[in-house]
């Protein structure tokens, strides 16, 4: 068995080697695929993660400034009660905005400790009784001129043309990464081919003394899948890139009012996890093709 | 050890390259296969070790029906059946050495038993001198005994030989026969397509004819026509 596993590792070494070139141009193929899969992934968790203050139906955002009074906040609040427009509010006092700002920058500590409860803005989370953009003007109109108001955000100028943007762009990423995942395949496919090619004489003579069909098999399956896994270790690369890219335009927006474009730890793990089981995959798909297609055991 | 049993194999539509052929052969013969280019002999040898399958008819190796394999036992059968060519298939960039140690590394055999196996058997072909030079550096007489060895070292039952001394002159081939009569005293049938009717004839021994297809004589003790 030793001598087994001795031999696969070394079969598969040299077949990586003997055609550098066209191993080399399968693994960028599978990078660049995986690349943008993983970044389209994490586009989609950051969209959901900038945009969750708008979740539940909520339309628009009453911020009030940090320092304005318990009057001024009880009227906001009264108006918001009496209106015929309003289905129903919650109010985000300024302990409980910290919570959610240290839930949405947990990747990031030096930013949560730059802030404080008390300079965060509290605000009224709205859901009117219908999502027309001139029930939502109104309601905006009439709350922006109130006194300790410091902003009326409503969703459908900003949110929708992220989530719509982002949409698109994350559709648009997976067309791309669909058609180069296929040409990933095809030249894994290849390359495999390729291999059995140049060992077409040792292929023969193993078949005549009886070498089983996995043994004949495997270190071309190893090598399909070695090509799949190191071209996600790239994709995977590119992804934390991603993270890091993310978080700093995060903290130099940390006040802006929706959250940029933040990705959890745990987001990005998954992310990882997905793009090297795509690899692998895609390196199994290919080989076990020209394999069952070209050995003919 | 084999049996044909109306065996018949056409390639694509074409006229049938073995027709109807019944032959039984037991173990420890030696058997040479003889006939014109084209007559059926290396289909013969190929249906043996199912490296072909026939449309019709059963074939038997050792007891069993080898058209009923799966084809993940094939390599299994094979391991049994040593095979060996004009043109030796060596691996070039081998050693002799290495070139017999491949047949058994292959099959999982492990390293203690390749360490003693391939020097034997290469002491045994007369190449215990020539374990590390390369195919390109030996004769063809040697070349062919190289592969002999390849095909014996795991002692397999039966050795299909497909005209191994089509390339040898007659000097050459004289020693390629010894060696092959002697594996077949050990008791490892020996199945020879020839066109060498030299050979065929000082040797004497069970002769089968082909003639497109048709096995047409089945002679013991026989000679090339
Ligand atoms: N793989 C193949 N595909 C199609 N036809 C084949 C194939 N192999 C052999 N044939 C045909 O089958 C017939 C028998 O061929 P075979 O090779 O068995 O003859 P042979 O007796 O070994 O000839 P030779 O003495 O020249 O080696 C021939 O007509 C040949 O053209
Ligand atoms: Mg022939």
């Amino acid at each position: 068995m030793a001598l087994k596993l001795d031999y696969m590792v070394r079969e598969t070494g040299t077949n990586l080697f003997r055609n550098l070139s066209l191993t080399i141009a399968s693994i960028l193929t599978v990078a660049v695929s995986l690349s943008l899969v993983g970044g389209s992934v994490l586009l989609r968790y950051s969209v959901d993660n900038a945009t969750q203050q708008w979740q539940g139906g909520i339309e628009f955002i009453v911020f009030m400034q940090p320092e304005a009074t318990q009057a001024q906040s009880d009227a906001v609040e009264r108006q918001l009660t009496e209106s015929t427009q309003v289905e129903r509010f919650e109010y985000f006092d300024q302990e409980r905005t910290f919570e959610e700002f240290k839930d949405l920058f947990q990747n990031t500590p030096q930013i949560v400790e730059s802030v404080t409860p008390d300079i965060l803005p509290p605000s009224f989370r709205v859901v009117p009784v219908d999502k027309s953009a001139e029930t939502i003007e109104s309601l905006r109109s009439v709350f922006v001129t109130q006194p300790g108001v410091r902003e009326v955000v409503a969703a459908f100028d900003s949110i929708r043309t992220i989530r719509n943007l982002s949409n698109l762009i994350g559709v648009g990423l997976m067309v791309v990464a669909g058609f180069l995942l296929l040409a990933a395949t095809l030249l894994i496919l290849n390359s495999i081919r390729m291999a059995m090619f140049a060992r077409r004489r040792e292929i023969e003579v193993m078949k005549l003394v009886g070498a089983s069909n996995w043994f004949i098999r495997i270190p071309f399956m190893l090598e399909g899948v070695f090509q799949g896994l190191i071209g996600s270790g790239f994709a995977i690369g590119v992804v934390f890139g991603v993270q890091r890219v993310f978080d700093n335009i995060a903290a130099d927006q940390r006040f802006s009012l929706f959250s940029g474009l933040v990705v959890d730890n745990q987001q990005v793990m998954t992310t990882s996890v997905f793009v090297m089981v795509t690899g692998v995959l895609i390196g199994a798909l290919g080989s076990a093709f020209a394999v069952s297609r070209f050995l003919d055991v | 050890m084999i049996k044909l049993e109306n065996v018949t194999k056409t390639y694509k539509g074409d006229v049938p390259a073995l027709r109807n052929a019944d032959v039984e052969i037991a173990k420890g013969e030696f058997v040479f296969l003889v006939g014109a280019s084209g007559s059926g002999k290396s289909t013969f040898l190929r249906l043996v070790n199912r490296e072909e399958r026939p449309e019709q008819g059963r074939i038997f190796v050792a007891g069993k029906d080898i058209l009923e394999l799966s084809s993940w036992k094939v390599p299994y059968l094979r391991r049994n059946i040593g095979s060996v060519f004009q043109d030796f298939k060596l691996l070039t960039g081998k050693t002799v050495y290495e070139n017999v140690a491949f047949a058994l590394e292959v099959i999982g055999r492990p390293k203690h038993v390749v360490k003693t196996q391939v020097p034997a058997i290469l002491e045994l072909v007369g190449l215990g001198g020539k374990m590390d030079s390369f195919p390109h550096e030996l004769s063809g007489g040697e070349q062919q005994r190289v592969s002999v060895a390849r095909a014996f070292v795991n002692r397999p039952l039966i050795l299909l030989a497909d005209e191994p001394t089509g390339n040898l002159d007659p000097a050459t081939s004289v020693g390629i026969m010894r060696l092959l009569d002697r594996i077949n005293r050990t008791g490892t049938t020996v199945l020879m397509a020839t066109h060498d009717r030299s050979i065929v004839d000082t040797m004497r021994r069970r002769v089968i004819e082909l003639d497109r297809g048709a096995i047409v004589r089945d002679q013991h003790r026989g000679v090339y026509e």
